[in-house]
C-alpha cells in the first residue's frame, strides 16, 4: 500500500473471531477521525504516516492480531508521540463503540436467555448463587437489574467511567443500584429496639421476652435488607440478646415467685397484679442473673415485713428464701429453654424469610462473643447449640453469617470468662462451618477498642466489609449505624500484564485506575446524596444509619452518609505478581514484598484521596463473585492464555494465595495477614482443612491461634460439609455415603434406613403412602 | 407434612443428590449447582492445606 514502508500482518481478526485481510488504511482513518475530534491538535500528514507505521511495526512478526490488539497500540503509539488529546478521544470513540455493540447485542438478548434458558445453562443466573434465578420472583429482578445496567450503562455514567467497566479495567459492583441506595449497615438493636419503632407498616413496641427480642431481630434485617443492596449485620448481638434474656428471666421468676406462695400457702391473692407490682417496687433493683443474692435480702427483708398484707398462714424466714432459690431455679431454666427456641427460630426464620421481590433470604450477619454478663452467654450458648444441631432435617443453617469476636482477657486464653464460648464455637465451626472468627486485638482494630463498649469493638459484614475509621467524623470511630456506600474493583492482574514487568509503569498505570474509581465512587456519591429519608423510611426513617434520627422525612441524607465509606477493591493480586515477576507471593520472597508494596501503595493513595475530601475512602479486599470470571474471561481474549495469569477460569481472590496452590496452613496465614491491616476496608483469610483435620479441636483452634498471633483481622476454616438427604449423614462424603453406603443418585431399602435409625436418631422418618 | 413419602417399592432416594455446603466469597451456599462458572472452577481447584 502506497505510503506504508513497513510490512503488514495478511490477516487481522474481526471481533466475531473471522479473519479478514488487513487494511492499514482503517488505522489512519481511525487516528484522522479521532484527532478530528480532539480539534486543538494538529497532526500533519507525514505524522500520520509515521504513527501508522509504528503502529504496524509494534505487531509481532508473523502473528495475525485481533482488533482490539490494534487498538491498544493505536493507543499506546498515540501517546509515546505525544497526542494525548487525540489520544483520550480516541480512548472515548473506541469506548463508545465497545459500549453501543455491548448493548446493542443486548437487552433484548438477555432478556430471552433470562427468559428460555435454565439456570443450570446460564451463567448470567448464577451470579449469585444465593438467589434462585429459576424462580418467577428471581426471574423478574434479573430483569429489573438488567434493565437497570442498561440504564447506568448508556445514560448516566459519564462516558470513559463506562467503558473502562465495561471493557473491565474496573468493575462498578451492584451497578444496577447506582441510582437507588448504599451497600450494607450495622444495625445496632439495642437502640433500635429501645421505645419501639415502626417498619413503615406498623409500629412495633419495646420487645419483652427473648423470643420477641430474637424475632424482631430479625424483621429489622429483613426491613433493613429491602432498603440497600448489600448485607446487613448485628454488631453487638450477645448484647442486645442479653436483654431479652433478662426479660424472660425476670417474668419467670415473678411468676415462679407468685405461683410458689400461690401452691404452698393456698392463696391466690399473690397471684394478681397487685402483689407483682408491690414486689417490683418494694426492691432496689430488678432481678438480673447476677444480683441474686443480693436479690434474696432485699426480697427476705421485705416480705417478712408485710407478708400478712398478702398471707393468711404466714412462712417462717427459711420459707421466704426457699421460695426464692425455688423460683430462680426454675426461672433459669425456664430461660434456658426459651432462649434456646428464641435461637432456633432466629435461625429458622433468617434461612426462610423472603426479601426482595422474594428471590432471596436476607444477607444476614452477627456478631457476638465479647459480652460475658449471664444473659448474653446463654443466648449464645444455645445459639451454638442450636446451630451444631442444624435446621429441620439436620442441614448446615446458610445464614447468618456468625461472626465469633476473639479477645484477649474476655475469650482468648483458659480462664478467660468466656472462653467455653470459644471453645464451644471452635467445635460448632469445624461441623457447620460457622461461625468464623474476627480479632479485635490486630493492632488496626484494637487501636479503636474501649472496653465495654460493644461500639468500638470491629464488627464485620459477613462478606468481610468492615467500618471503623473515620476522616468525616473522627469522635465517631465506631461500627454502629455505618457501612459500605459502593464500592469498584480494579483489574490488577490487566494492568500486570500491560506493563510488560516495568514496575514503574504499573504504578503509573494504576494511579491513573485508582483516579478514576474514586472520580466513579464521587459521581455516584452525588446521586446517592440528594436521597431524602423517604426513600429510607427503615434505615434513616428509625434513626438506623448514624446522625439520621436528627433528619426530617424530607431532608437529603447526603451529610450523614458521609459516616459510610466509599471503597476501591482488587482481585488477583496473585495473578497481577506472577504477570510481573514470573512468581506469586505463596511461592517467591521477592513477589511477596512487591504484594505488600503495592497493596499499601493503594491504601496510600485511598488516605490522600479521604483527606483531600473529608470522606471515608477505604480500600477493600473484594469478595469477588461474578467478578472472578468476567476480568478473566475479556484479558484471555485480549492477552491470550498467558501460563499462572489468565490461563484458570478465575482471577484469585484480593491477595490471596491462590487456592490451587500446595501451601502449609500457618505460612498461607503468615503471608496474607499483613494485608488485613492494609484492607482497611474489609478482609478475609481462609484455610481449607480436610474432614478430619477439622474435626479434632486442638487442630483446628491451632489455625485460629495463628490467625490471631499474626494479627489477621477475619478468618475462617473451609471444610468439606456434605449431607446425604436420605439417610441425614453429616460429614464428608466422597464418592459412597459412610452411613447408609448409598451413591449419589442410588436407592436404598426402608429396611435398612429403619436399621440405621435405632444407631442414628437423625434418619429422617419416611411415610407408607400404602398404609 | 412431616416425613417423606415412601415409595411403593420400599426403596428411597433414587436420583437424590448429596447435599455439598460450600463458602464462596464468605457466603455459604447449600449446593454447588448455583455456582456460576468460575467459582465452580475455582472450588474443584482449591487443595487442603497442612498444618505440618
Amino acid at each position: 500500500m502506497k505510503g506504508i514502508a513497513v510490512e503488514c500482518p495478511e490477516m487481522i481478526h474481526k471481533r466475531n473471531g473471522v479473519p479478514v485481510a488487513f487494511d492499514a488504511k482503517k488505522i489512519r482513518d481511525a487516528i484522522r477521525k479521532a484527532n478530528e475530534a480532539a480539534r486543538v491538535e494538529a497532526i500533519a500528514p507525514y505524522q500520520f504516516e509515521k504513527l501508522v507505521n509504528a503502529v504496524v511495526e509494534a505487531i509481532p512478526e508473523g502473528k495475525t492480531p485481533n482488533v482490539e490488539q490494534v487498538q491498544d497500540l493505536v493507543e499506546e503509539k498515540l501517546i509515546e508521540n505525544g497526542f494525548a488529546r487525540t489520544a483520550k478521544a480516541y480512548i472515548l470513540y473506541r469506548a463508545e463503540h465497545t459500549k453501543v455493540r455491548k448493548t446493542e447485542a443486548d437487552l433484548v438478548d438477555i432478556y430471552r436467555e433470562l427468559t428460555f434458558t435454565s439456570a443450570a445453562d446460564a451463567d448470567i443466573k448464577r451470579e449469585n448463587a444465593n438467589i434462585d434465578a429459576d424462580t418467577s420472583m428471581g426471574t423478574m429482578l434479573k430483569y429489573g437489574s438488567e434493565g437497570a445496567n442498561y440504564f447506568v450503562d448508556n445514560y448516566i455514567l459519564p462516558k470513559d467511567i463506562a467503558a473502562a467497566h465495561i471493557n473491565g479495567d474496573i468493575h462498578i459492583h451492584d451497578k444496577d443500584f447506582y441510582m437507588l441506595t448504599e451497600t450494607c449497615c450495622q444495625i445496632d438493636l439495642i437502640r433500635l429496639f429501645k421505645d419501639g419503632f415502626s417498619t413503615g407498616h406498623g409500629y412495633i413496641r419495646q420487645p419483652r421476652s427473648i423470643a420477641s427480642y430474637a424475632s424482631l431481630a430479625c424483621i429489622a434485617i429483613q426491613a433493613n435488607q429491602n432498603e440497600m443492596h448489600g448485607g446487613q449485620s448485628v454488631p453487638n448481638f450477645d448484647y442486645a440478646m442479653a436483654e431479652g434474656v433478662a426479660c424472660t428471666f425476670r417474668k419467670e421468676y415473678y411468676d415462679a415467685v407468685q405461683r410458689y406462695f400461690w401452691l404452698e400457702y393456698d392463696c391466690e391473692n399473690v397471684l394478681g397484679d397487685e402483689f407483682r407490682q408491690a414486689l417490683k417496687n418494694a426492691m432496689p433493683e430488678r432481678i438480673t442473673m447476677e444480683n441474686i443474692d443480693d436479690y434474696e435480702e432485699h426480697f427476705v427483708q421485705w416480705f417478712t415485713e408485710c407478708k400478712e398484707m398478702w398471707l393468711q398462714k404466714l412462712p417462717e424466714e427459711e420459707d421466704i428464701r426457699r421460695c426464692h432459690r425455688t423460683s430462680i431455679r426454675i426461672a433459669m431454666k425456664e430461660t434456658d429453654m426459651a432462649t434456646y427456641q428464641a435461637m432456633e427460630s432466629l435461625i429458622h426464620n433468617l434461612n426462610t424469610m423472603n426479601s426482595r421481590a422474594g428471590a432471596q433470604v436476607p444477607f444476614s450477619s452477627i456478631n457476638y462473643g465479647t459480652c460475658t454478663s449471664k444473659e448474653a452467654r446463654m443466648a449464645v450458648r444455645n445459639l451454638l447449640k442450636v446451630t451444631d444441631i442444624g435446621l429441620g432435617n439436620g442441614e448446615t443453617a446458610i445464614f447468618p453469617v456468625q461472626i465469633f469476636k476473639v479477645k484477649d482477657g474476655i475469650n482468648y486464653n483458659p480462664g478467660d470468662p468466656n472462653y467455653d464460648l470459644f471453645r464451644l464455637a471452635i467445635k460448632v465451626s469445624a461441623k457447620r462451618l460457622f461461625p468464623n472468627f474476627s480479632f479485635i486485638d490486630a493492632p488496626f482494630n484494637l487501636q479503636y477498642y474501649k472496653e465495654g463498649d460493644y461500639n468500638t469493638e470491629i464488627s464485620y459484614m459477613g462478606c468481610r466489609t468492615r467500618v471503623m475509621g473515620n476522616h468525616y467524623n473522627p469522635k465517631q470511630e465506631v461500627t454502629c449505624g455505618r457501612g459500605n456506600l459502593s464500592f469498584t474493583s480494579v483489574n490488577l492482574p490487566r494492568l500486570g500484564i500491560g506493563a510488560h514487568k516495568d514496575i514503574a509503569l504499573f504504578y503509573k498505570e494504576l494511579d491513573k485506575r485508582l483516579e478514576l474509581c474514586c472520580r466513579q465512587l464521587l459521581h455516584r456519591f452525588e446521586i446517592q446524596k440528594k436521597k431524602t429519608v423517604k426513600n429510607y423510611p427503615f434505615l434513616m426513617g428509625q434513626g438506623i444509619w448514624m446522625g439520621s434520627e436528627e433528619l426530617g422525612i424530607h431532608d437529603q441524607v447526603g451529610e450523614v452518609l458521609k459516616n459510610g465509606t466509599l471503597s476501591v477493591g482488587f482481585i488477583g493480586l496473585a495473578e497481577t505478581l506472577v504477570a510481573l515477576t514470573g512468581k506469586h507471593h505463596g511461592e517467591s520472597e521477592e513477589s511477596r514484598k512487591l504484594g505488600y508494596e503495592i497493596i499499601s501503595h493503594m491504601r496510600d493513595y485511598l488516605d490522600r484521596k479521604s483527606e483531600e475530601t473529608g470522606l471515608n475512602f477505604t480500600l477493600l479486599a473484594t469478595p469477588a463473585e461474578g467478578l472472578s470470571g468476567r476480568f478473566v474471561r475479556m484479558d484471555r481474549k485480549r492477552f491470550g492464555k498467558i501460563p499462572g495469569v489468565t490461563d484458570r477460569e478465575y482471577y484469585t481472590n484480593s491477595f490471596h494465595v491462590p487456592v490451587y496452590y500446595p501451601i502449609n496452613a500457618f505460612e498461607k496465614i503468615r503471608i496474607e495477614a499483613p494485608y488485613h491491616a492494609m484492607t482497611n476496608a474489609g478482609h478475609i483469610s481462609y484455610v481449607e482443612l480436610d474432614g478430619d483435620t477439622a474435626k479434632n479441636p486442638e487442630a483446628f483452634e491451632a489455625v485460629i491461634r495463628c490467625m490471631k498471633e499474626n494479627g489477621i483481622g477475619y478468618g475462617s476454616v473451609n471444610h468439606p460439609v456434605d449431607r446425604d438427604p436420605v439417610c441425614g449423614y453429616t460429614g464428608v462424603i466422597d464418592e459412597v455415603c459412610p452411613r447408609c453406603g448409598r451413591k449419589e443418585g442410588e436407592a436404598v431399602s426402608i429396611e435398612r434406613l429403619n436399621e440405621l435409625r435405632r444407631k442414628y436418631p437423625d434418619v429422617p422418618v419416611y411415610m407408607d403412602a400404602n398404609h | 407434612m412431616a416425613g417423606k413419602v415412601l415409595p411403593e417399592n420400599g426403596q428411597v432416594g433414587e436420583n437424590v443428590k448429596f447435599d455439598r455446603i460450600r463458602r464462596i466469597t464468605g457466603y455459604l451456599v447449600g449446593t454447588t449447582d448455583r455456582f456460576n462458572n468460575a467459582k465452580r472452577a475455582e472450588e474443584r481447584e482449591r487443595v487442603k492445606h497442612s498444618l505440618s
